[in-house]
């Protein structure tokens, strides 16, 4: 039973990380990088194989534009797309990771996207692989990225009225909403209400929930929704 | 009172009913060998529960089928729903009345039995299409729709093989081809293009893989089968078996001797010996088609409809024409043609 | 036929629906819209939404043109790849526009991380992509490690490439055999299975489950490996060779295979590299990027490997490459076994760990592409955030720019060819 036996040899508390790579190395991808971009010099960050800038949102598309076009970055790859919600009172954050076959460091950059009005270039312009990253951001946090040709829910069903990673997401209202809870969508007015489809309400995150509500300061809908209290409401932590 | 009509008339009732019979036992085999042949191929048991090694397995889908609730969808046109699936089936069963199972044992003799043989194939292709079309759905429109085409293109190099056959052997009826080659060899040996070509348009014709784009079940739907269920779709792929083995069959009657035994037995005997014995290669012989036919099944990917269609008139029927050209010459040139 | 009679007949569910949306209608007062396509009476009009539509792209896919068809294929498909629902926008034989939509296997597995331990999260990550779980575990190890601040020890490292690359064999050793299911051969696919059974059967005797394995840990793996796994080991490597090579030669040099494959679905390097492709479809299209090499973890900087590329970027070039990386599996699988050195497989930690507040980033070569791990740590026993990049998710935007020209039929082999697996594109 040797290969059930677990790891009893007392295995020392393995220390810090060592540096995977010379920090020469990836120095010259931060002396590059403060050349060019030398207002990000104070936000730069490093980490044994990543370095981390951070921009203000609506630079997005041109800084990402210049990291992949300039030849001694070259940073041709968008390895992913992620958004980050900070709290309630917060801002929002969508990380982009980028490739680099001349430096030896994943570099991230760091967008800043305010919470009461969460818009962001696209940069399916730069990467067309960028699309279903930023479904997916708009569909789980809200974030509406302008100029995306096709920005729709991707995994949540199109009639869909939350976001649900965000931190101000509450599941038990989530269940209230659904048709376990009893609630027959087809009985709704708005459901059947098509100006929500209209142009420029389209663009506008979620009408049925104003924008800035959270769930901490009860808002219209919430009312209706503590008037019946169901199951998943009594498991809800007050 | 004309004794011999009478007799004549019974007879023919009588082999027609032990015909029909024998397409269900035949069916059930057949499914059968697809089932536990193809699980051997795939390193796997197969059915091994139902019956002595799992050899009830197909009779008791046949039993199955014929208990599932058989749901017609509302709009469809009734009289041609329910006609579909009879014309598909009685054009294989109508065809098995000409094939020649021993000496003397054929059901309907004929002198003209190949012109018969393939007047009666035609009749499956229009079943399809009425089943295509009867359904009210536009995916099993398409499906039969799609199924003829595959059908009507490969007749053509079929019969032109066929004709190669007929053209070496200067008679129209199987039980005379049998008796050329008795005298001259299988007509294997004579056709070597005419029966690949053959082989290739059978598999075709039935629907068999490499062909089963109809039946094709990573495609939309099943085809023109979509809307039928219980005994009427039963009935459909009964007709597919059983026309599985009524080409395998005719394989064997036309390029490998019908009920002749190969070079080191006997061609044939005498009496009812002979029968038995004649019945025993055929049968043999034709599984040993349908075998082949199987593990094609096991071992082959699919072609593309649209590379089916290519195979058939831009390789087939060239080839086959070419091959019915040789094969006038070389008769002509070496009088090799008839019997008597 | 017995005759029913119109008073006393059960009616159609299909009826009761649309009675009961015509009474509510009829309560609500509120007239819905005709359905598109409803003046085609008795065809079905699969796939248009109800409701006008969104985006720019929606309305491009939805209006049909003369001659053009919807076709729905899913979210119950005869193919391998999961749930997954693709509108197809059919002219006759030939797709013109396609439709993937996702969102039915989706299980909120970000969402959930966030309540769950660092150590839970490893075991939530497996079902992604169920195929690759060690991949999927792999990443995020790598992430917490670099929060926590912490290496695992070399033997762990090793054993983590180990069941890594034993992961990658039976992957792509199925991925052959759905492709030909796809187009109709049935025993590649079983021949596949034997393959992944004997392959999965090491797996469980180190991490003691056949398909979810639970095996690493935030700072290296679960269980030690055993003199006596080696030798199984060693016996399953000799075996190998000819179940792959069995599942070769049914299709490799097949007519029909090569015929349906060869030409199809040719995707450029540059536009591969524009749509965030990566993995074997990425490199089967020329562009040599593999994150093994490109930016090495675990212990990948002292194997000695290359990486294959294929230029032709269609179907049969996927499928080639894949064949290809399992025999550079298998090599790797020889130089690990050799170089493993002793020592401990686990370093020491907490139950719970906390690491403190930061953010991280750990990115695998999985058999689909590039799967990375984005964490973030507010210095609690949770994540705070916990975001996985699925390849499988990112490859199937491929479909909608592959597709039109070819036939319905080619849809599953393209599709098939991407090898994408539902549970990572749903997440």
């Amino acid at each position: 039973m040797d290969d059930l036996r677990r790891p009893g040899s007392p295995a020392s508390r393995l220390g810090r990380r060592r540096a995977l790579t010379a920090p020469a190395v990836a120095g010259a991808l931060v002396r590059a990088l403060t050349d060019r971009f030398p207002e990000l010099a104070g936000t730069l960050w490093t980490d044994e194989d990543t370095v981390e800038v951070q921009i203000d949102g609506a630079r997005s598309v041109e800084v990402l534009s210049r990291l992949r076009d300039d030849p001694e970055l070259h940073f041709w790859y968008l390895a992913d797309a992620a958004a980050a919600d900070y709290g309630v009172g917060e801002h929002f954050e969508v990380v982009y990771h980028l490739y680099s076959d001349l430096h030896p460091a994943w570099l991230r950059v760091r967008a800043r996207v305010d919470r009461s009005s969460p818009h962001l270039p696209s940069i399916t312009g730069l990467w067309e692989g960028a699309m279903f990253h930023e479904r997916e951001m708009f569909d789980m946090m809200g974030i509406i990225f302008d100029g995306n040709r096709d920005l729709r829910r991707i995994y949540m069903s199109p009639d869909y009225r939350s976001f649900p990673q965000r931190r101000d997401f509450l599941l038990p209202d989530d269940a209230a909403d659904s048709s376990a809870a009893g609630v027959n969508p087809l009985e709704r007015p708005e459901t059947w209400d098509l100006s929500r489809f209209s142009e420029e309400v389209a663009h506008s995150i979620d009408p049925i929930l104003p924008l800035g509500t959270s769930a901490m300061a009860p808002g219209p809908e919430a009312a209706e929704i503590e008037a019946d209290e169901t199951d998943a409401d009594k498991s809800r932590p007050r | 009172m004309d004794w011999d009509l009478v007799l004549g008339i019974a007879r023919f009732v009588v082999a027609t009913t032990l015909l029909l019979l024998l397409t269900i036992p035949t069916a059930f085999i057949i499914i059968q060998m697809e089932l536990k042949v193809i699980a051997l191929m795939q390193l796997r048991y197969g059915p091994n529960r139902v019956g002595p090694k799992g050899m009830f397995q197909s009779t008791i889908h046949g039993f199955k089928v014929l208990a599932k609730e058989d749901v017609t969808p509302d709009l469809v046109d009734r009289p041609t729903f329910t006609l579909a699936p009879w014309m598909v089936f009685m054009a294989a069963a109508m065809s098995m009345l000409v094939i020649p199972f021993a000496p003397g044992l054929v059901a309907f003799e004929s002198s003209i039995s190949v012109v018969y043989f393939f007047a009666i194939l035609g009749l499956s292709v229009v079943g399809l299409l009425v089943a295509g079309w009867a359904s009210y759905n536009k995916y099993s429109l398409l499906g039969g729709l799609r199924s003829a085409a595959q059908m009507v293109s490969y007749e053509i190099p079929l019969t032109l093989s066929i004709v190669g056959v007929v053209v070496l052997t200067g008679s129209l009826s199987f039980t005379q081809i049998i008796e050329w080659q008795l005298q001259h060899g299988w007509a294997v040996i004579w056709q070597l293009v005419g029966f690949p070509i053959f082989f290739i348009a059978a598999t075709a014709e039935i629907n068999r893989t490499p062909f089963d784009m109809v039946e094709a079940d990573s495609e939309i739907v099943a085809g023109f089968a979509t809307e039928y269920s219980g005994m009427r779709f039963g009935f459909f792929f009964f007709a597919e078996y059983v026309s599985l083995f009524i080409m395998s069959a005719i394989t064997v009657t036309l390029f490998f001797g019908g009920w002749l035994a190969p070079w080191p037995f006997p061609a044939q005997l005498e009496g009812f010996i002979g029968t038995l014995y004649g019945l025993f290669w055929f049968f043999l012989k034709t599984y040993l088609f349908v075998f082949v036919a199987v593990w094609m099944r096991a071992t082959l990917p699919r072609v593309r409809v649209d590379q089916l269609m290519g195979l058939a008139w831009k390789v087939l029927l060239p080839v086959a024409l070419l091959n019915l050209l040789v094969t006038g010459v070389a008769v002509v040139v070496f009088n090799l043609s008839g019997v008597q | 036929m017995t005759a029913v009679d119109p008073e006393t007949r059960v009616p159609d569910p299909i009826e009761l629906d649309r009675a009961e949306e015509a009474r509510l209608h009829a309560a609500l007062g509120v007239d819905l819209p005709p359905r598109p396509g409803d003046e085609y009476a008795g065809f079905d009009t699969v796939g248009i939404p109800d409701r006008p539509p969104q985006t720019e792209r929606e309305a491009e896919i939805y209006t049909l043109d003369e001659g053009e068809m919807l076709v729905n294929m899913g979210p119950q498909h005869p193919s391998t790849h999961g749930v997954m629902r693709l509108v197809v926008k059919v002219r006759g034989e030939v797709v013109v526009d396609l439709d993937p939509v996702l969102g039915y296997l989706h299980r909120g597995i970000e969402k959930l991380c966030e309540n769950a331990t660092y150590t839970t999260v490893l075991t939530y990550v497996d079902p992604m992509d169920y195929l690759s779980s060690m991949h999927n575990e792999h990443a995020p190890a790598i992430a917490f490690e670099k929060l926590y601040g912490i290496r695992a020890p070399k033997r762990a490292e090793y054993i983590r490439a180990l069941v890594v690359e034993l992961n990658r064999v039976f992957s792509h050793g199925l991925m052959m055999g759905f492709l030909a299911l796809d187009m109709g051969g049935l025993t590649p696919i079983l021949y596949g299975f034997i393959n992944r059974d004997e392959t999965v059967e090491l797996l469980s005797a180190i991490s003691g489950q056949r398909m979810l394995f639970n095996f690493f840990r935030v700072g290296g793996v679960n269980w030690d490996v055993s003199d006596e796994f080696i030798s199984r080991l060693s016996s399953w490597r000799s075996n190998v060779g000819r179940s792959i090579g069995d599942n070769e030669a049914l299709i490799t040099e097949n007519e029909i295979f090569t015929a349906r494959t060869k030409g199809m679905g040719v995707l450029s390097g540059e536009r591969a590299i524009a749509l965030g492709v990566s993995g074997p479809n990425l490199r089967a299209s020329g562009v040599p990027f593999d994150v093994r090499k490109a930016h090495p973890y675990s212990i990948y900087h002292e194997l000695e490997f290359e990486v294959i590329t294929h230029s032709a970027g269609d179907v049969y070039a996927r499928y080639l490459q894949r064949i290809a990386e399992i025999k550079q599996s298998l090599h790797l699988i020889d130089q690990i076994v050799d170089q493993m050195p002793h020592g401990p497989v686990q370093a020491q930690v907490p139950g719970i760990i906390r690491p403190k507040p930061g953010r991280a980033f750990g990115a695998v070569e999985s058999p689909r592409g590039l799967y990375s791990v984005y964490a973030i740590s507010d210095g609690g026993p949770n994540p705070y955030r916990f975001r996985m990049r699925d390849p499988s998710f990112i490859s199937l935007q491929v479909m909608p720019v592959l597709m039109p020209g070819h036939l319905i039929a080619d849809t599953m082999a393209i599709m098939a060819s991407l090898d994408p697996i539902m549970g990572g594109v749903d997440k």
